[in-house]
């Protein structure tokens, strides 16, 4: 049972201010992940939380009470680092013993805690070979292991998966997050891939040079995002600026966009003739005929088919480009004219740029 | 990665050579003076014979000389690395300028020649030298200590200038430890003696290794010092050999005595390769 309240934590490096007050708090048993660009401060906030940095100001409180008194080696956090971090001079089943043979733990009680997490991340039969006679799957399976056997109240995973190819990380990710939920460990997850954190996590936080641009549910920080910035490192994204943004409800605007008027969800809170811009989703656009149904009309500039889809880039009378993903059965080619239909309850009224 | 025979043969050609001409070369010929039979008139005679050997072997005085040899050198290096390896940890943490200005401190030793080093510690140390002196003035003694002409003096003397030896090795070894595993180690619960125990010192084994047999090599084959702040009273295997070989004369038996040091010390390293091997394999990733 652990829960997390991050408070506006602040770092400098000499005179260069790596945090800016970053907010952030994490429930009993979620996975809070941090994305973000190289150098946005990821890992500075994980090293905070862990305690091999003093942050400047602010506080990080776990179960209520502030641990930046507590040195690390009594926060009971395990710590999984990006390049695995083992122990070059023990063997596989020394590493993941390290922390109990500190703990003066029986022999017999080692022995076991290291087989039962080993078979747990199926590490069985390596127990006596030293960390560069392994791969770096399952050196990386040893830093997770070595971190779950102490039990901690908080796991702290900076870029696990950075260092494996493609397969290997789809398959630890799945092995991180079961574990995680399983045993019901809090855990905070660095990653800067958009992917790995959508489908990892119980919460986002996109941070964005040493602030935290949004923390929200995935889905939120996908379908809702709050600037431009977070909409672009989510996924695939296009923008279209917004004329004559009006409020007609709370969340609700009618704007003028590409030379049709729309009414749309959006950030509460933009006030009249805002300069905003509106998110469309590639799956939220639809091509068809045009005439019927069709809010903009474009020409094709570019068309991939791509077997199962049809991946293309519309360019609209007023400017502005779309991208959109199409059943790979339509006939278009570069120079046609289309209609473009939008799903008007996954469009999003944003700001450029979050106040 | 493959390279063609011959070209690991030609480069490897200028090494060799220089290992021949400066290592293989003098051992034989020291070898052989050590086999010669004495000269009358000549530094050695004509025919070879075991019987320089057989002396050196059965007559106590010079195992006593050589013992005393590796067991002040033993010392030297033990007190050397209790010396170094909180210099080498401080050097290895320090960055831009200071790193420069340390580097420059540690190497200061080396950048007197032997004799006007030497010369300096017999003033420092002399009854009425500033080493008694300030000994006095800080109320630890009562009457000045005689130091010069002590064996303690030497080792003294001896740790001072092979410092750099040993912390320069450490250094490297302490910076190749990357922070990432003193920081995984705290992580799991670590005190920071623990820290330095587990991970720190195995892993700067790398370096205390060839530190050891660097300084310990070096302590043995010691002369100047030995003779200069030793005194007469206690002897060391180089000054006897050198006694031989250009006091008295005697290259045949200098050169078996410079022999049985040389395989002397050769074994002791020899042996604590041995010994700390293990150790040095599984830190050395
Ligand atoms: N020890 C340091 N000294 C000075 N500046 C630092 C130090 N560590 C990090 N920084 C700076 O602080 C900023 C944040 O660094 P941080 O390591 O938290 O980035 P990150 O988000 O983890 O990036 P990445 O995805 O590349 O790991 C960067 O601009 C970096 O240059
Ligand atoms: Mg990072």
């Amino acid at each position: 049972m652990t829960t997390v309240e991050v408070k506006n934590l602040r770092k400098s490096y000499d005179d260069f201010l790596a945090l800016d007050g970053v907010s952030l708090t994490a429930e009993t048993g979620q996975l809070v992940t941090l994305l973000g660009p190289s150098g946005c401060g990821k890992s500075t906030t994980l090293r905070c939380l862990a305690g091999f940095h003093e942050p400047n100001g602010g506080d990080i409180l776990v179960d209520g009470e502030s641990i930046l008194n507590v040195p690390s080696n009594r926060r009971k956090f395990g710590v999984v680092f990006q390049n695995y971090a083992l122990f070059p001079h023990m063997t596989v089943a020394e590493n993941i013993g390290y922390g109990l043979r500190l703990q003066k733990r029986s022999k017999g009680e080692i022995e076991t805690r290291v087989f039962d997490v080993m078979k747990l991340v199926r590490l069985t039969g390596l127990e006596d070979r030293l960390p560069r006679e392994i791969s770096g799957g399952q050196q990386q399976r040893v830093a997770l292991a070595r971190a779950l056997v102490l039990k901690p109240r908080l796991l702290l995973l900076d870029e696990p998966l950075a260092n494996l190819d493609a397969r290997l990380r789809d398959e630890v990710r799945w092995l991180i997050r079961d574990l995680q939920q399983q045993s019901g460990i809090t855990a905070f997850y660095v990653t800067h891939d958009q992917s790995e954190a959508m489908a990892m996590s119980d919460m986002v936080a996109v941070m964005k040079a040493g602030r935290v641009a949004q923390f929200a549910t995935p889905r939120e920080i996908y379908q809702k995002p709050s600037e431009r910035y977070v909409a672009d490192f989510t996924g695939e994204a296009n923008f279209l600026t917004a004329q004559r943004v009006q409020p007609v409800a709370e969340g609700r605007y009618s704007v003028h966009v590409a030379g049709a008027d729309i009414e749309v969800e959006g950030v509460p809170g933009l006030l009249k003739n805002a300069a905003a811009e509106l998110l469309l989703r590639p799956e939220s656009l639809t091509l068809v005929t045009t005439g019927d149904t069709a809010t903009f009309e474009g020409e094709v500039i570019k068309c991939a088919f791509l077997g199962a889809s049809l991946h293309c880039e519309i360019a609209l009378p007023e400017g502005g480009r779309l991208k959109l993903t199409a059943p790979p059965n339509h006939e278009v080619g570069a120079g046609d004219r289309v209609g473009i239909a939008i799903d008007l309850s996954h469009a999003w009224l944003m700001p450029e740029v979050a106040p | 990665m493959i390279r063609s025979k011959k070209l690991t043969w030609a480069l490897a050609l200028p090494a060799l050579a220089l290992i021949f001409v400066f290592m293989i070369l003098p051992i034989t010929n020291m070898v052989e003076m050590s086999f010669r039979t004495p000269g009358s008139s000549e530094p050695f005679g004509e025919d070879y014979t075991w019987m320089h050997y057989t002396r050196i072997l059965g007559d106590g005085y010079y195992w006593g000389v050589l013992r005393r040899s590796l067991y002040t050198a033993g010392i030297v290096t033990l007190l050397c690395l209790v010396v170094s390896y909180p210099i080498a940890w401080h050097l290895s943490r320090a960055k831009g300028f200071k790193a420069v200005f340390l580097y420059a401190c540690i190497a200061s030793p080396l950048m007197t020649g032997v004799l006007v080093r030497n010369f300096g510690w017999m003033i420092v140390a002399a009854l009425n030298g500033p080493l008694n002196e300030s000994l006095i003035a800080l109320g630890i003694i009562e009457r000045p200590l005689r130091l010069l002409f002590t064996q303690s003096l030497v080792i003294l003397a001896l740790v001072h200038v092979f410092v750099p030896f040993m912390v320069l090795p450490i250094n490297n070894a302490l910076r190749n430890i990357p922070q990432s595993l003193t920081e995984a180690s705290a992580s799991m619960g670590a005190s920071r003696y623990q820290v330095f125990r587990d991970i720190i010192l195995p892993l700067s084994f790398p370096g205390i290794q060839p530190g050891v047999i660097l300084v310990y090599v070096l302590a043995v084959a010691a002369y100047v010092t030995p003779a200069l702040l030793g005194g007469q009273m206690v002897s060391y295997m180089p000054t006897l050999i050198i006694g031989e070989l250009t006091g008295t004369f005697q290259w045949p038996f200098g050169s078996a005595l410079a022999i049985v040091l040389s395989f002397s010390t050769v074994l002791v390293v020899v042996l604590f390769t041995r010994l700390t091997w293990k150790l040095n394999e599984r830190a050395r990733a």
